[in-house]
Formats: C-alpha cells, structure tokens, sequence
C-alpha cells in the first residue's frame, strides 16, 4: 500500500531524515514511535507532500508520490490530520467539513453521511464556530475533516496530544471501527503508549532519522522492552 | 452646511475608491504573502483604458466593462510570467513588483507621454442630493463602489471560492493537505485584485488627471489603509479605508493635503505601534 524506500528530508538546513525504508500493508495500521526530535512529524509532512524529500522513494499502490503537491497527494487518496490539529478556528465545523470537498467540481461537493455516525457530536454542532470546541472535539473534526474526500490512507500526527483520556479512548475506539469497516489504512505517530497498545496493528520505532526496528503490536505487549529502548528518556 | 455636506460626499468618494482599490491588495497579500508595489500601476491601467477607449471614438462606457478585463488579464499574465517564481521569496515579490510598476509607468509615457490627460466627463449633469446639486457622475462612482464591495464581500464570505480563499489565507499548508490547489487560487485572486484596481482606476479617470504617477495617489493611502485596519479580514479593509481616506479627505479640505498626510502618517505610526496587527486584525503566527 504505502512504501517509503531510501528517504532523505533536510527541514531547516539540517538532514532529519536519513534513509528511512517503511512498508505498510493496505487495511493495516501502523503507529510510529521515537522520542521528540527523531523526525515523525517530518517524516509525515514529507508523505504529504508539504516537505520535499532530498532523494528515496514514496510509493502509493506502486505510483510514486514522492515530491508531488500536497493537494496532487491528497486527490490520490491521503488524508492528513497534522500535528496540532490544525482546525479552521474561525469557521464553522460545516465549513471545516466541506473545505475538504473543494477539489471536486461543484456538483460533486457533498460532505458523506456516514461520517456522522461516528462523530455524532460534529451533525449536532454542525454551525458551531470550530475554535470554541474542546481539544478532543477539535481533534475529531479535524480526523473527520480528513475522511470527507474518503482517502485510501490516513496519516495522523500525534492526536492524543492535549487531550483528555476518556476522549483519547473514544477516538482510538473510533478509529478502529472506521479501519474495520471501511479497510482504509493508518499511519500514526504517537508517543501515547496506552494509545499505540489498543490500537496498532504494527509498531515502528524511529530513531535518528531511520527506521530502527519494527515489530507486530503483539510482541511488544508480551515484551515492553523496546518501548524503554526507543521512548524512554 | 452645504460645505459640509460637500466635504462628506467628496471624502465618501475618495473611501469608497480606495477601499476598492485596498481590497484587492489586501486579497493578494492575504493570499499569497505578495505586497504588490504594482498594485497602483494596475489603477494606472485601468484609468489609461478610458483613455484609449476615448481615443478609439467608443466612448467611456465600454471601458467599464474593458478595464477589469484588461487589467486582470495583465494581472494574471504578470503572475504566471514572474510572481509565481517568487513565492517562497516574499522579500524578492517587493522587488519584483516594483520593477514592474516602473516598467508599466514607462511604457505608459512612450505611448501616451508624461504630460496629464483629461477624458470627457461621461455623466456631465447635476442631480440634487440632500438638498444640494451635486454631479451626476459622482453618485454614479459611488454606487458602482458599493455594489463592487458588495460583491466582493458576497464572493469571500459565501461562496465555496471563498470559502477556499479564506482557509488559503489562515492556513496555507492545511487547506493544501485538503486538496485545495494554492497556485490556481493563487492566480485567479491575482487576477481579481488587479481588476478590481483597473476597475477603480476607469471609474475615477474622467474626474482626475490621468497621468503616469497617478497610481500612487490610490496605492500608499491603500497601503496605509491595510496597514490601519490590518489584514486578514476583508472588514479591516473597512475600517482602514474609511478612516485613512475620509481623515485625508476631510484634512485636506480643512488644512491642506500636506497637514492631512502629515496627520495620517503619524496616526498610521502610531496605530501600528499600539496595535501592529491593524484595528481587525487578526494575530497571524
């Protein structure tokens, strides 16, 4: 599905990424960890097209994505929710909504019904000025903001962060149920350990720009040791 | 009395105008991070317009359809042709434009020559406003604002083209990721602004000398008046129109334009000091 080969980025005059090899398989979902510093969220913004990579390959289903435009990658298929969130505070949460339909021809502009039955709370408040929502509302518009144009791969950078446990759990309840339901692929960067156990498939470690290890979530449940190795300070 | 409410319409004229002509500015600045030095020159065009328009025996009308036409096309060719190579260079835009707006200068002055031309006025009656006659064409230049402003607060705070050009102006980056194609909306704002200048630039051209420097009478106080009522929101343009372009009217008329400019400088300076994102302004990162 997604195969990144050989990645070199340089963000601020500095090489952050230095060869970074990931290879995530459709349906499956995939967490990235490493201490802060280690290059995830360049390593996102780099797959989103928003950082050009300085060499290596980015493949999306075997077409080459690496160095497009962000909105080229997006219409192939990639949604992003970024670090921070990002939200259009000022707009209301429709707008926020449909800002994500912009790409296709007028007729075609329509905001999918289902996404509302997994953020119930985004219909309600639908002409609610996003910017007066809480941390975990704004998070799940802004999740919701990036399912509208129904993408085949869904990045996101760090969504636990700022946010309150019991919202943290119903999003990586929500999820889950989108990857189950829909097959849509996830890539994650997290540091949020109870996060990365309920929801990975599988769990890559970063580390001085590469990929240091990767393993399947079940053995890290079984052995937590890596998790000292690559996150603890 | 009757002074008074002279002064008013007059200053009302100057307001409307320019925020016409700032609105434009402040749309490709908030768009693409550009300060357009050409932006007046744009003005310059549309005003030269009527006066080719007039040379051709067709009269002032057809110029007000010609103009933004005109204009936004050189508008959008000076994008495609410079601009857009420029965009991560924002110091370099300055520059840029500003060889443009001397080169537009010139090649107005080899083709029309330095000195100032009048055109025939189009509405040369008197209608009675408030009690007090007052040129026909004045009003008319008022109205044609109004619905122009009118229109364009329409675009960008209903249309889904606004809608986008308003999250390219919050967020450049997030509104890419949601496949918002920045360059093409780039190019069309672009090209909007500058035929909202060339528009105003026809309108106001058979009540002013048209001559090459003209631009610069509409582009500082446009300049001043985003400055004023800061960027970000088409509503600071308002508030910085009316208060740069009815303060320098109505000085000027008072005590004399170099006291206005004078007085509007230093409450520009000040303004800026005590509140350097503009009166509405929104705080940009």
């Amino acid at each position: 599905m997604l195969k990144i080969s050989n990645l070199h980025t340089s963000y601020g005059g500095s090489l952050i990424l230095q060869g970074i090899d990931l290879k995530v398989k459709r349906a499956e979902i995939m967490v990235i960890m490493g201490r802060n510093g280690m290059g995830k969220t360049t390593l996102m913004k780099t797959i989103m097209g928003l950082l050009p990579p300085q060499s290596g390959k980015i493949e999306l289903e075997n077409e080459s994505i690496g160095g497009l435009k962000p909105h080229k990658i997006a219409a192939k298929g990639v949604g992003f929710v970024p670090q921070g969130r990002e939200i259009f505070s000022d707009f209301t949460v429709w707008d926020n909504l449909r800002l994500a339909t912009m790409r296709y021809p007028r007729k075609k502009r329509c905001v999918p019904e289902k996404l509302f039955e997994y953020f119930p709370i985004l219909k309600e408040r639908k002409n609610q000025r996003a910017g007066s929502f809480s941390g975990g509302e704004q998070q799940m518009l802004a999740i919701a903001r990036a399912l509208v144009a129904n993408p085949k791969l869904l990045l996101l950078d760090e969504p636990s962060e700022g946010i309150q446990p019991s919202i943290i759990q119903e999003i990586t309840r929500i999820l889950r149920a989108i990857n189950k339901e829909t097959g849509i692929t996830i890539v994650i960067v997290e540091q949020n350990v109870d996060m990365i156990l309920d929801l990975a498939d599988t769990c890559a470690f970063l580390e001085k720009g590469r990929i240091a290890d990767t393993c399947p979530k079940d053995a890290l449940q079984k052995d937590d040791s890596m998790i000292t190795r690559y996150m603890a300070l | 009395m009757t002074d008074l409410i002279i002064q008013l319409l007059s200053a009302m004229n100057f307001v409307l105008v320019l925020i016409m002509v700032a609105m434009g500015l402040m749309i490709i600045f908030g768009l693409m991070n550009v300060i357009n030095m050409a932006h007046g020159e744009f003005f310059l065009l549309g005003a030269y317009t009527v006066v080719m328009t007039n040379r051709l025996g067709i009269g002032f009308w057809p110029a007000l359809v010609l103009a933004p036409l005109t204009v936004g096309f050189i508008g959008m060719l000076i994008e495609y042709i410079c601009i857009r190579h420029l965009y991560h260079r924002p110091l370099d835009t300055i520059l840029a434009t500003w060889g443009v707006s001397l080169a537009i200068k010139q090649l107005i002055i080899i083709i029309f020559g330095p000195a100032g031309l009048t055109v025939a006025p189009p509405l040369p009656q008197m209608v009675t406003v408030a009690g007090i006659e007052y040129p026909a064409y004045r009003v008319f230049i008022m109205a044609i604002a109004l619905i122009i402003i009118a229109v364009t607060f329409y675009i960008f705070l209903k249309t889904d083209f606004g809608l986008g050009a308003r999250a390219v102006i919050a967020n450049r980056d997030m509104a890419a990721t949601l496949g918002i194609n920045t360059r093409r909306m780039y190019r069309t704002t672009f090209a909007f602004g500058s035929a909202l200048a060339g528009l105003a630039g026809a309108v106001m051209a058979p009540v002013m000398s048209c001559d090459p420097q003209m631009g610069l009478g509409f582009f500082i106080p446009a300049f001043l008046s985003i400055l004023v009522g800061g960027t970000g929101t088409l509503y600071g343009v308002l508030a910085g129109g009316a208060i740069v372009g009815g303060g320098d009217s109505l000085l000027s008329f008072h005590f004399s334009p170099v006291a206005a400019q004078v007085v509007i400088f230093s409450l520009a300076i000040f303004l800026i000091r005590i509140r350097p994102q503009g009166l509405l302004g929104s705080k940009k990162p």
